[in-house]
């Protein structure tokens, strides 16, 4: 395959929303994850990228977040309604190892206030960077729930060491419209991340959690 | 008549009849017995002599020998009455390898291996007889006396061992095999005295090989660096610094000496007489070249992945190499060498993983003196094991104790670029690791007279430049960076300076405006908007793949590139988007573009030229395992202090048209034997003194003296004197 066009990524989308919603539907909201495989890259020698991207809409709107604040922000973020742990909080872990891996078993995703995240080494030692859940730092003059948002619809494209990577960059009660927009803004965003952009990409998958795989490319 | 004769001597000459019976089994069944029969005699006078501890007489032990062999040889032929046999050579060279003769544990070990090759007993069976012997012989458990030829012996075990696992690896890995393997060294590592070092030593060897490239190897290894014995604990270190490299040049020496001459061969073809023989020799080179030829170099999804990359599990591993071999009191144990290979590993395990080691950096802190012996070891140590995910405080300390000790007025040159140099080496991975009076006060060396001091401080000038270039005096923020800062401010944008916490990750795609703007105008231009269902903007791609089949590796062809993507569009007349015209915010463009349609190969080259005609091309991302090379901190210098090597290669330039220094007379050209003249000459003086005509000499009158100096000169003169 040559090239891809937005009418393909479009009936293919239809294709995933048509199974999940008509053919079988599950009870749960299933992800649209975009699976991607990338070809003529050595992950050993070529730097490794990483790109973090906003989607548009939050394509897993169940994800759990937990704020790491000083008083002023754990006020704020019950008032919000999102799960808040203090310092003492932190502290009463104790640096226990299995407290701590249970704490980031338990969350998708941290944020914590400016003046705290420094700290937060300390603290927690190396338990939450490993699990690739360091949080998100947030200042007292950003609106928190809009930083929750933020958080929440921020997809992430790493390579690690195997050539293929995945992101849920929907989910099936998106309307078919939006789900193509994000799609496109995601594709669009990881070739530019490649270092001979379209050269690099093997193949593109789009496929619902329980759904059968489209490929788009 | 010749039969008979042969029956006769058979029983004595053990090789002709190893020939015969290969031959024909089951007609020298009978011999084989007798033989079979003397050799268990043998034995056994061996096993008793052993328990006696009585050396044995060297015709029975080359009687021995040579039966071993024999049987060894010929086991196949007669597996059921030799059933046993591997069994009694593997009890005998295990329990009884301190008594028995030397000729004979070779023989024995060398037997064993060729039972392997024929496949009677299996590769673990000899695996777990040679390792035994590996331990029992290596130096530190020495007390065998000195006759033991302990290190042939070694040498023998050691070689089996590899070319064993080497022969079991070829094709497709031997899993069980390399599992048992690494079980037994893990079990040496285990153990109390340090038999370890066998262990890595034998892992490192084969990683070199590579026919060891698992993560269970690499674990081996990490045993090895957490053992308590020095040696053990060094050998690991430097597996994890070295090994790779090494791999990496075993590999391309062997690719090197692989080629075959096709040119050569089909010369030869042409010029001598044409065989079969030669014609099948061509065929099979052509088929070796093209299969050579036709796979990728590294097959796709074999990926070579460093040690370092293979860890199970890096942070504990750092962790207990930390607190058990640097921090604690047994770091006195180590030498300076060995402690600086340690503070490398870590600092490279931390800095490939970002690993929280919070630790090492005040453990750094004693080290940071320029007095310190390897100083800039060290210093490129702490360099490594910096990057963003530490707390700028704990660097900042780091930061703040070198610029004390090595950048101050007082020091030579090259320590402050040595100083320079390493702390822009960490601001680069931990940019917030400075505060502003310190950068700003260091980048004031920009104006040295020393020319390595003021690279540095350049360097690190350039460096805040892109990072955070607010934090630089004013006067050297440098036009781009100073512009945006001003644009930002006047757009009431927070600068954005970089936050503890905040990866460093692309976000959105750079310069996605410009292009945004570029396909507006065209689209006035032209009326209708470029698709991204045209043919001709995906074309880019291919050309681009065909030439990549060629040449097999990346080639940047981005001046092709552009020129492609004018042809396609070369009706409409292309101006630069001027800065005047309505901005687009990259967001809104990102949105707007990149979710409404794919972006094609053609978008993709216009991005890169009008990025480039901006100038906001910029570097990003970070490289893959970075290491920081120690030399290179010091920066150039102008009178370096020469290494051995080099001043040895200087000593032989200058030496160079001169001949050796030696007599002359071996060096003549013909090989002749002296003239008489010669030999008048040169023979000694006391033997010369009282022979009448050197004497006469003295009592030759004053005019016969005139004389003969008269006749001198003129013959002298003749000469051309």
């Amino acid at each position: 395959m040559s090239k891809i066009s937005s009418t393909q990524i479009r009936d293919n989308v239809k294709e995933v929303l048509k199974f999940s919603n008509e053919t079988k539907k599950r009870n749960f909201l299933e992800t649209v994850e975009l699976q991607v495989g990338l070809k003529n890259y050595d992950p050993q020698r070529d730097k490794r990228f990483s790109g973090t991207l906003k989607l548009p809409q939050c394509p897993r709107p169940n994800l759990s977040i937990c704020i790491f604040g000083d008083a002023f922000d754990v006020d704020r973020a019950k008032s919000v309604g999102v799960d808040a742990m203090s310092v003492d909080d932190l502290k009463k872990l104790n640096k226990n190892k299995k407290l701590i891996k249970k704490l980031a078993k338990k969350y998708s995703a941290f944020v914590a206030s400016e003046v705290l995240i420094k700290q937060v080494p300390r603290l927690l030692g190396p338990q939450l960077s490993k699990a690739g859940k360091f949080p998100t730092p947030v200042s007292h003059n950003e609106d928190l729930y809009a930083k929750v948002t933020d958080v929440k619809s921020t997809i992430r494209f790493q390579l690690k060491k195997v050539l293929c990577l995945a992101v849920a960059v929907g989910n099936i009660e998106m309307d078919e419209d939006t789900l193509v927009n994000q799609i496109l803004m995601s594709v669009n965003f990881l070739v530019s991340l490649l270092k001979k952009n379209w050269q690099n990409v093997g193949s593109l998958v789009i496929k619902s959690t329980m759904g059968p795989p489209f490929r788009l490319y | 008549m010749v039969r008979q004769s042969r029956a006769a001597i058979l029983p004595t000459n053990v090789i002709l009849l190893q020939n015969l019976v290969k031959r024909d089994p089951l007609s020298y069944r009978e011999e084989f017995l007798q033989q079979y029969s003397h050799y268990e005699s043998l034995r056994d006078i061996f096993m008793l002599k052993a328990l006696e501890a009585q050396t044995t007489g060297d015709t029975n032990t080359k009687q021995f020998v040579e039966l071993v062999g024999f049987v060894s040889q010929v086991c196949s032929c007669y597996p059921e009455e030799t059933a046993n046999f591997p069994n009694e050579l593997k009890q005998l060279i295990l329990d009884y390898h301190r008594s028995l003769p030397f000729e004979v544990r070779e023989k024995i070990v060398s037997s064993l291996t060729m039972l392997r090759n024929k496949g009677v007993i299996s590769a673990e069976t000899l695996i777990q007889t040679m390792f035994p012997l590996l331990v029992a012989y290596s130096s530190q458990s020495n007390s065998l006396g000195h006759n033991s030829h302990a290190k042939e012996i070694r040498k023998l075990v050691y070689s089996t061992i590899i070319s064993l696992l080497k022969s079991c690896n070829i094709g497709s890995k031997n899993q069980k095999l390399n599992k048992s393997t690494q079980a037994i060294c893990f079990n040496l590592l285990d153990q109390p005295d340090s038999q370890g070092v066998w262990a890595a030593r034998l892992t490192r060897e084969l990683w070199r090989r590579g026919i060891w490239d698992d993560s269970r190897a690499v674990e081996i290894m990490t045993q090895a660096a957490l053992n308590d014995d020095v040696k053990i604990a060094y050998s690991g270190a430097l597996f994890f610094l070295g090994a790779d490299k090494e791999r990496e040049e075993n590999f391309e020496e062997k690719s090197d000496d692989e080629d075959v001459d096709m040119e050569g061969l089909k010369h030869k073809m042409q010029i001598n007489k044409k065989s079969g023989k030669r014609g099948k020799k061509l065929e099979a080179a052509l088929k070796s070249v093209k299969k050579k030829s036709a796979a990728p170099k590294t097959p796709q999804g074999y990926l070579n992945f460093s040690a370092i990359h293979l860890l199970r599990d890096p942070q504990g591993f750092a962790d207990k190499l930390f607190s058990k071999q640097l921090s604690s009191k047994n770091n006195n144990k180590f030498n300076l060498d060995q402690k600086i290979a340690l503070m490398q590993l870590l600092s490279r395990l931390i800095g490939t993983h970002k690993l929280t080691v919070l630790g090492i950096y005040s453990y750094f802190l004693k080290y940071l003196t320029p007095k310190q012996r390897d100083v800039t070891k060290i210093l490129a140590a702490a360099a490594q094991s910096s990057h963003d995910m530490v707390p700028p405080e704990t660097i900042a300390d780091l930061v703040r104790k070198i610029a004390d000790e090595f950048v101050s007025d007082g020091v030579a040159s090259e320590v402050a670029a040595a100083g320079l140099n390493t702390i822009r080496e960490i601001c680069s991975r931990a940019p917030l690791a400075i505060d502003e009076t310190l950068l700003q006060d260091l980048t004031e060396y920009k104006g040295s007279k020393a020319k390595g001091v003021s690279m540095a401080a350049k360097g690190l000038v350039a460096l805040y430049r892109e990072v955070a270039p607010d934090m630089l005096k004013r006067k050297d923020r440098g036009k781009v960076a100073s512009m945006e800062l001003q644009e930002s401010a006047r757009e009431g944008r927070v600068s954005k300076r970089p936050q503890f916490g905040v990866e460093n990750t692309t976000q959105g795609i750079a310069g996605i405006e410009l292009l945004a703007q570029w396909k507006k105008k065209q689209q006035d231009a032209d009326g209708q908007d470029v698709d991204e269902n045209d043919d001709q903007n995906w074309e880019v791609e291919e050309e681009d793949n065909e030439e990549e089949d060629i040449e097999g590796e990346w080639v940047t062809v981005e001046s092709d590139k552009e020129y492609d993507v004018d042809m396609s569009d070369s009706d409409d007349e292309k101006e630069k988007p001027k800065e005047e015209e309505e901005k687009i915010d990259p967001e809104t463009a990102f949105r707007d573009l990149a979710s409404s349609r794919v972006l094609t190969p053609a978008d993709f080259a216009k991005l890169q030229e009008l990025k480039t005609e901006q100038g906001v091309a910029r570097l990003m991302g970070v490289r893959n395992e970075e290491t920081v090379d120690s030399d290179r901190l010091v920066g150039p210098l102008k009178h370096r202090k020469a290494t051995k090597d080099e001043r040895i290669a200087s000593i032989m330039e200058g030496r160079e048209g001169r001949e050796k220094f030696a007599s002359r007379k071996s060096k003549r050209d013909e090989q002749r034997s002296t003239t008489n003249r010669e030999k008048e000459r040169k023979k000694n003086f006391v033997m010369m003194i009282h022979k009448r005509s050197v004497k006469g000499k003295q009592k030759m009158s004053l005019r016969d003296r005139q004389k003969v100096l008269r006749q001198h000169i003129t013959k002298q003169k003749k000469k051309g004197h």
